[in-house]
């Protein structure tokens, strides 16, 4: 009973998010003349990718009821560290990527053994992986910033991945359907593995899980492994947009994927959510960030709308629930 | 139970990790500070020494003078660069130096102890790049009763004992923005006298709090003014409020025949810039852009990936100007991307450095050296003067 109420109430909250994402295309459309280009849409899905797959990983200890906020710094770091491979000892690019993505899936084991494990608030216990990571990132590129292979140089045909430059120049946001493929495949895990059932389980009631025989620490360790596997995608989507990697960097990253998860339906107090709203819902947050420039409105004032837009989605979040209590 | 015994154990490990973290970086702080009472005694003897060297000194061959210099580091090509000089103006003047630093730029421990033990060898004088601007007072204060003039070059130490140092050299980061100004109008100047209507100027700066960004930006916004009044245009400053009102003069933006706009992301990271950046080079009237350090140029070079429309050769909107080097920034201006940048010089820097102790060993009085910034674009990128100043 309960497994055909949930994804029909997450459905109509996808609904909702992708007609705010229309709606804001068109505000922006009708605001701004510069807006309306084809670069414009390229400038957004650049932007997109790494909050995308940051926010599908993030999805799953959200839904535990925990939160991941190593995934920022995490980020950063599996980039120095593949990135310093590339430029300072000659690796070839397909192998330091492939590094990055273990470090990453080493960190997410990590935090699911403090959290699932050994009991650690997830709060608390991803807050000091993402100091970890922070500093072991300065340490791996040795506090340089560090460019991955740019276009035109030997190795930098993973940039290509994500923007594929035609014969003619015109340049497709190919990483578009990568991340969608992504979403699609992981809103499956969700909703029909059992990984993705037992992190719901988790979520909305840890003891009947317990009770009912499930491996909690296990499933527990699985959602937390697979946010520190999408956070690694991410720093290679993150490495393929930008020319930059600097150290230091990455905090507050996080904080973007999980307002996007929120926004896109994953209930802020774990149990529900959905990878497809998720994905919808990063780019209601990407559309603020590349569009409000675009109106003339300062960074802190950006900041203030995006901070609006979030408040007023859980409200709708809570305000849903409490309905549904009443019944 | 056991679960919660065993999860208040590791958490009460992780914040003893943190706080063993934490006191970490305040260790080095105390040898430090027990190392210069330490020396003072050892200098003691030492300093008849120079009282009596001073005066000779000032009439000496030149190869008898020896002078210590201490860098932040050797991390950086920056700092290489800056002995390169050294070394360059040594072989100049015919005199002796040594050069030292710490292992990093962090390890003001050891530099303290470094400039210490120099200071016990009573050279002829010392230059230095302090990494913290107030470790090293003690240490000013033992040269100046040992009588060794002290030249700070990089970085200066505003609190130094009165008379300790006797020079600061050090990038005058206003005029370097303004170098920049002068560059990018020059070569937009018919653009802008050919447009017959309101053209537009970006500006990216990663912050709005630090002397050194501050500095460059309005250095480049007033330069950028005043060129285009002295033409008879109109310029007027939107954007972020600080450089707004920081602008000599903010115009108005109804009337203006040029507007500079300023933007500053709400955190110092490329792609923010490259958001802001992107903002401003979309719009139809833009002609130039300036980012005032090595990340807002890269931003703005971030932008251009899509936007496709800087470039020096003809068809393409906008020139860019950047700041600093590394090794994205002077592929794009080889490329004909980027139209050129400003670089500090620490080849300068420490050339200046050794010239201006040999005139304190003269007798020779010294004030503050501001060092320019050079400007460099395809053209210059590889001459003998600029090149070294370009690190990866």
């Amino acid at each position: 009973m309960e497994k055909k109420k949930v994804p029909a109430k997450i459905f109509k909250q996808e609904v909702i998010v992708f007609l705010v994402v229309i709606a804001l295309l068109i505000f922006f459309c009708v605001a701004s003349p510069d807006f309306r280009k084809y670069t414009t849409i390229l400038t957004i899905m650049d932007y997109s990718y790494y909050i995308v797959l940051m926010a599908i990983g993030v999805a799953f200890p959200l839904i535990t009821g925990g939160v991941d906020l190593s995934i920022g710094t995490g980020l950063v770091c599996y980039s120095l560290a593949g990135g310093y491979l590339i430029m300072f000892k000659g690796w070839p690019t397909g192998l330091a990527m492939i590094v990055s993505i273990l470090f990453g899936l080493a960190i997410g084991t990590l935090n699911g053994i403090l959290i699932g494990v050994m009991d650690l608030p997830p709060f608390l216990g991803t807050l000091c992986t993402c100091m970890i990571t922070r500093g072991l990132g300065s340490i791996c590129s040795k506090n340089t910033g560090i460019s991955w292979p740019t276009t035109g140089q030997p190795g930098s045909w993973f940039r290509s991945i994500f923007k594929y430059e035609t014969a003619g120049g015109t340049k497709i946001p190919l990483g578009f359907l990568w991340v969608l493929l992504l979403a699609i495949i992981m809103h499956f895990v969700l909703n029909h593995t059992k990984i993705g059932r037992y992190t719901i389980a988790i979520g909305s009631n840890k003891e009947a899980a317990i009770l009912s025989g499930i491996n909690v620490k296990f499933y527990h360790i699985m959602a937390y492994t697979i946010s520190g596997l999408f956070a690694a995608l991410a720093s290679i989507a993150y490495s393929a947009v930008f020319k930059t990697v600097l150290p230091g960097t990455g905090a507050g990253f996080e904080l973007e994927a999980i307002g996007g998860a929120i926004i896109g339906g994953v209930s802020a107090t774990g149990g529900a959510g959905s990878i497809i709203g998720t994905f919808i819902g990063v780019f209601v947050i990407c559309l603020l960030k590349t569009g409000l420039p675009f109106i003339g409105l300062q960074a802190n004032w950006q900041q203030i709308v995006t901070g609006l837009v979030l408040i007023g989605s859980v409200m709708v979040d809570i305000i849903k629930k409490k309905r549904e209590a009443k019944k | 139970m056991k679960k919660k015994v065993l999860a208040t154990i590791v958490s009460a490990a992780m914040v003893a990790t943190l706080l063993a973290g934490c006191s970490g970086a305040a260790a080095p702080a105390a040898p430090a500070a027990e190392a210069a009472p330490a020396a003072t005694e050892e200098a003691a003897p030492a300093e008849e020494a120079p009282a009596e060297e001073a005066a000779p000194a000032a009439d000496a061959a030149a190869g008898d003078l020896d002078f210590k210099i201490v860098v932040k580091s050797f991390q950086s090509s920056y700092w290489q660069a800056a002995v390169q000089g050294v070394n360059q103006a040594a072989e100049e003047l015919g005199v002796k130096v040594e050069c030292n630093g710490p292992n990093a730029e962090s390890d003001i421990a050891d530099q303290v102890n470094m400039l210490t033990n120099y200071i016990n060898g009573a050279p002829s004088g010392i230059g230095l790049a302090a990494c913290d601007q107030s470790a090293c007072l003690d240490a000013l204060q033992m040269a100046k009763d040992a009588g060794i003039p002290v030249v700070c070059f990089d970085s200066g130490c505003p609190d130094a004992p009165e008379g300790s140092v006797l020079s600061t050299i050090a990038t005058d980061n206003y005029g370097a923005g303004a170098t920049a100004a002068e560059n990018l109008y020059a070569a937009l100047k018919d653009s802008i006298a050919s447009a017959t209507a309101p053209v537009r100027i970006g500006e990216v700066n990663q912050e709005s709090t630090s002397e050194s960004i501050t500095q460059r930006g309005l250095g480049f916004i007033d330069k950028f003014s005043e060129l285009a009044s002295a033409d008879g245009k109109k310029v007027a400053v939107v954007g972020n409020e600080f450089y707004v009102n920081g602008a000599k003069d903010k115009g108005d933006e109804a009337s203006a025949d040029i507007i500079i706009e300023v933007a500053v992301p709400a955190q110092t990271t490329v792609e923010l810039c490259a958001t802001e950046a992107s903002a401003i080079m979309n719009k139809s009237d833009v002609l130039g852009i300036f980012g005032s350090n090595q990340v807002a140029a890269e931003g703005i070079l971030s932008a251009n990936e899509n936007l496709n429309k800087l470039g020096t050769e003809a068809g393409k909107d906008i020139l860019a100007a950047g700041f600093d080097a590394g090794t994205v920034i002077k592929q794009a201006i080889k490329d004909g991307k980027m139209f050129g940048a400003v670089t500090q010089s620490p080849l300068a820097m420490g050339k200046t450095t050794v010239e201006t102790l040999y005139k304190i060993a003269n007798g020779e009085t010294v004030s503050d050296i501001a060092t320019d910034g050079y400007w460099y674009d395809n053209s210059n990128m590889d001459a003998p003067d600029i090149a070294p100043n370009l690190y990866d």
